[in-house]
């Protein structure tokens, strides 16, 4: 089920907010009820992947439960978690893509597994080894299964994260005075969820179809609609994920929990490290306090630092998807953060403007790979960009046919979704910071209204049939 | 990591009046949205347009039948693609004898999707004869795929639970479409024709040049871009879809008709060496439905009368209107039926006539002598591009 559907925001959504806070006089049945509903949340899909995460669920306790007692081989037994949970992902995420690759390196014809990707297993189980590995140190303990099982499941970050701390959830979920409803939060929650519907519906999903005429399509596109196509895809992304972010963290919050903040406007970012530092803000804080600090993070001289900047995120890069793409995404974004380390060693500073600037336009020309669906269509998308398109064409016309690229939409609309994508990443204050200091006015009322209706009506698109020509 | 604090009771009460407030304002409005698309209902999903001409808006047909299927009196029901769109209500009934019929035909329609417009009409009301024009493109793939051009299919106008259609109670498209109905603006492309909602027969020309325009001779399906099909995907598809639906409606009569391509999608047919998977396939249809007392098939596939005339067709799948009711008097009259005496025979003479069109004499024949057009010789051009 996705946060942008009628489903979720008409039925599932204030049943499970109901369930929660009627039973919330009784805790045990309360959080009970939270899993039950998760659980419902995940299986919408496909029911056939429910006994998966209940499977991964019951692993990694039982595995917690073992490191919690401490043993002798506590080293072993966590080796043997973290080892099955990415076995797992490995499975369901890369078998397709170790399998392909085996074959072209091979020779050999080998049949793809063609296994589906379930929804959410890259942050469950992420999640899930964040925990074995918090055990093991000493700052997570779960002795209730159902308990441990809303801390995966919590459907709020269970797609989409964000990835969070067993510590910094489990105290909120004890708390008696959370299961009570709570105006101030549920209306918080409220006006958080309405801008993440808003910045999804509203901006990223018309930006879709400016983006797939320019990528499905590198060859045959002029230089300006590719730039357009790549700045529209830098807005999509930004819009489409933190939206999700804002509605995931908006419906915790009508449970009166907190979740982490994930993205802090990251397009403001004057260099790359501060860009990982304001986007994904999990992911980042997951690969550095459990994949770049325990490989030695910057405490063994320049090379050594290079090498795990280098490993974690190309690791991080293919961990977002099964594809070389993902690994040169990953690869840009580690040598750029090594480029930053460099040039801070020089001691001198760049103007911020010009700063900004850099890290904007190399943050969007590493999303050309990000969205590419191959290493040559990312190549031929760079070479359009840097004008060796063979199509030339004058701009307003480039301009006029990239924004008329969704039948359905007019085209002035779609400019002005990128306009207004334009003008709200350069707002000083993101969504996290207008949550954070709610306070129920009428304005803001009126405005939640309106972009609750809105979206809302923009959820059911007609579509009618496509192959015009029969 | 804590909540924000809460600023005291009197923020908690004033939280409460904003958000009663925020939901009684945006549930409201979207009561009434949802209210006036009932009222107006342009997809005739809640009762048939009768207070204005109906619109049967173009290329709308997985968004328009199922309410027709609900709400139209009917108990002769019409089912295919593209090809049996021009296919009109009224003649139907006046030559099957029925108190009245339907077209529920769609373009690309798979199988599945064949499978849920009648199980529609059967939920609506009882059938005396369903006609299911037979398409192979419907088979291919797996038992529920569908084909990418159909677009997304709104499972929720074809079943009867309200709850599940916010998405055409609370949707901007079907609001503007409502508004603009209410305004008499006719700015959208529609028909109002109750009678062939989706009858394209008269916006279009057919004719030997019409086909053969820009066609590629020697890569047939290039422009049509038909998917491989493998017999066992197609048995399956068919005994997935459309023969459970026979065997629980031993009430209702179905015949099911093989429509008859031009003789060049059966030379395509040939080249891809989908040839014999499409006989085998007619073949287990046949075996498949003898046991089946309500099932009769008919062939108009090998009637050169048709095939081999180009002057019939739109391209080389899509036939004129008078062909859609040639089909219909084969099924409601009985001609071309296929019985176990009469299936070798329409099978030998179809791989006849593809064997001859398979010649270059024989496809010179069909379409008269070549010539070399922009350096590419032997291809077609049309006459007045010659």
């Amino acid at each position: 089920m996705l946060f942008n559907s009628y489903e979720y925001l008409f039925y599932f959504l204030p049943l499970s907010l109901a369930a929660f806070f009627l039973l919330g006089r009784r805790a045990r049945w309360a959080v009970a009820a939270l899993v039950v509903a998760s659980l419902v949340f995940y299986s919408w899909w496909n029911p056939k992947y429910l006994p998966l995460i209940l499977a991964s669920i019951s692993f990694n306790f039982a595995v917690g439960q073992l490191l919690r007692r401490g043993s002798g081989h506590a080293q072993a037994v966590l080796a043997c978690g973290i080892g099955a949970n990415l076995l797992l992902l490995g499975v369901f995420k890369y078998a397709d893509f170790v399998v392909r690759n085996a074959t072209d390196l091979s020779g050999l014809p080998l049949a793809l597994p063609h296994i589906v990707l379930p929804l959410g297993i890259s942050f469950f189980t992420f999640t899930q080894i964040a925990y074995l590995v918090d055990v093991h140190r000493g700052k997570a303990k779960e002795p209730s299964f159902v308990n441990y099982a809303l801390f995966v499941s919590f459907f709020p970050h269970l797609l989409a994260g964000p990835i969070l701390h067993h510590s910094e959830m489990m105290p909120q979920f004890a708390s008696p005075s959370n299961k009570r409803p709570q105006p101030f939060h549920l209306a918080a929650g409220l006006f958080l969820l309405a801008i993440g519907l808003v910045k999804k519906v509203c901006i990223a999903d018309p930006l879709a179809p400016v983006v797939a005429s320019g990528f499905d399509h590198p060859e045959s596109i002029s230089v300006l609609a590719a730039w357009l196509a790549v700045l529209a895809y830098t807005l999509q992304i930004y819009f489409d994920f933190s939206g999700y972010t804002d509605m995931a963290l908006g419906a915790a919050r009508m449970f009166n929990i907190q979740m982490p903040v994930n993205f802090d406007s990251p397009y403001h970012s004057t260099d790359i490290r501060e860009f990982w530092r304001r986007w994904h803000i999990t992911l980042s804080r997951f690969l550095r306090e459990y994949l770049y600090i325990p490989l030695g993070g910057n405490r063994h001289g320049l090379v050594r630092t290079a090498a795990n900047v280098m490993a974690t995120f190309l690791l991080g890069g293919l961990w977002h998807g099964a594809a070389w793409t993902f690994v040169a995404w990953g690869a840009l974004h580690g040598f750029g953060l090594l480029c930053v380390r460099v040039w801070e060693r020089t001691g001198r500073r760049l103007p911020r403007v010009l700063a900004w600037a850099t890290t904007f336009v190399f943050v969007m020309l590493t999303w050309v790979f990000f969205r590419a669906s191959s290493l040559d269509a990312a190549w031929m998308m760079l070479r359009t960009l840097a004008g060796g398109s063979a199509v030339a064409e004058p701009w307003r016309g480039a301009l006029q046919r990239a924004l008329a690229s969704d039948t359905q939409t007019s085209p002035m609309l779609v400019g002005a979704t990128l306009v207004v994508g334009l003008v709200v990443i350069t707002l000083r204050r993101n969504s996290n910071v207008m949550a954070l200091d709610f306070r129920p006015t009428w304005p803001r009322g009126a405005l939640v209204a309106i972009g609750l209706v809105w979206s809302v009506l923009q959820l059911g698109k007609v579509t009618p049939f496509l192959y015009f020509n029969f | 990591m804590d909540l924000p604090t809460s600023p005291g009771t009197g923020t908690e009460r004033s939280s409460g009046r904003w958000l009663a407030a925020v939901l009684l304002s945006v549930l409201s409005c979207l009561f009434i949205a949802a209210a006036f698309v009932v009222w107006v209902d342009p997809f005739q999903q809640y009762h048939l347009a009768t207070r204005y001409q109906p619109r049967f808006y173009y290329l709308h047909h997985r968004y328009i039948n199922p309410g027709l299927a609900k709400h139209q009196a009917y108990d002769t029901v019409v089912s295919g693609s593209s090809i049996m769109e021009s296919t009109r209500n009224d003649f139907v009934a006046e030559t099957c004898g029925s108190s009245g019929a339907i077209n529920l035909s769609m373009p690309a329609m798979s199988a599945s999707e064949q499978r849920l417009m009648l199980e529609t009409a059967f939920a609506a009301r009882p059938l005396r004869r369903v006609i299911a024009v037979l398409d192979f493109n419907e088979f291919s793939g797996g038992v529920d795929e569908r084909q990418d051009v159909a677009g997304p299919l709104p499972r929720y106008l074809f079943d009867a639970n309200p709850f599940n259609d916010l998405p055409y109670l609370l949707s901007e498209d079907v609001l503007m479409k409502a508004w603009r109905i209410v305004r008499g603006d006719t700015t959208e492309r529609f028909t109002s024709d109750p009678n062939g909602a989706w009858f394209w027969g008269n916006i279009v020309q057919f004719g030997r040049d019409q086909v053969l325009r820009g066609l590629d001779l020697e890569h047939l399906n290039a422009r049509y871009r038909q998917p491989q099909r493998t017999l066992g995907g197609m048995i399956a598809s068919f005994d997935h879809n459309l023969m459970p639906l026979m065997r629980s409606h031993p009430e209702t009569e179905f015949d099911l008709v093989w429509p008859p391509y031009s003789i060049l999608v059966w030379l395509d047919f040939a080249r891809r060496d989908q040839m014999r998977v499409s006989l085998d396939f007619k073949r287990y249809v046949f075996e498949a439905t003898q046991t089946l007392g309500n099932v009769r098939i008919f062939d108009l596939q090998s009637d050169s009368g048709i095939t081999h005339n180009l002057d019939r067709y739109y391209d080389i799948y899509h036939f004129e209107p008078a062909v859609n009711e040639r089909m219909v008097e084969a099924a409601c009259r009985n001609h071309d039926h296929v019985n176990a005496e009469n299936l070798n025979a329409f099978e030998r003479q179809l791989l006849s006539q593809v064997a001859t069109i398979a010649k270059p004499e024989g496809l010179e024949a069909l379409l008269g002598a070549p010539r070399a057009a922009q350096g590419k010789p032997g291809r077609y051009e049309p006459a007045d591009q010659r």
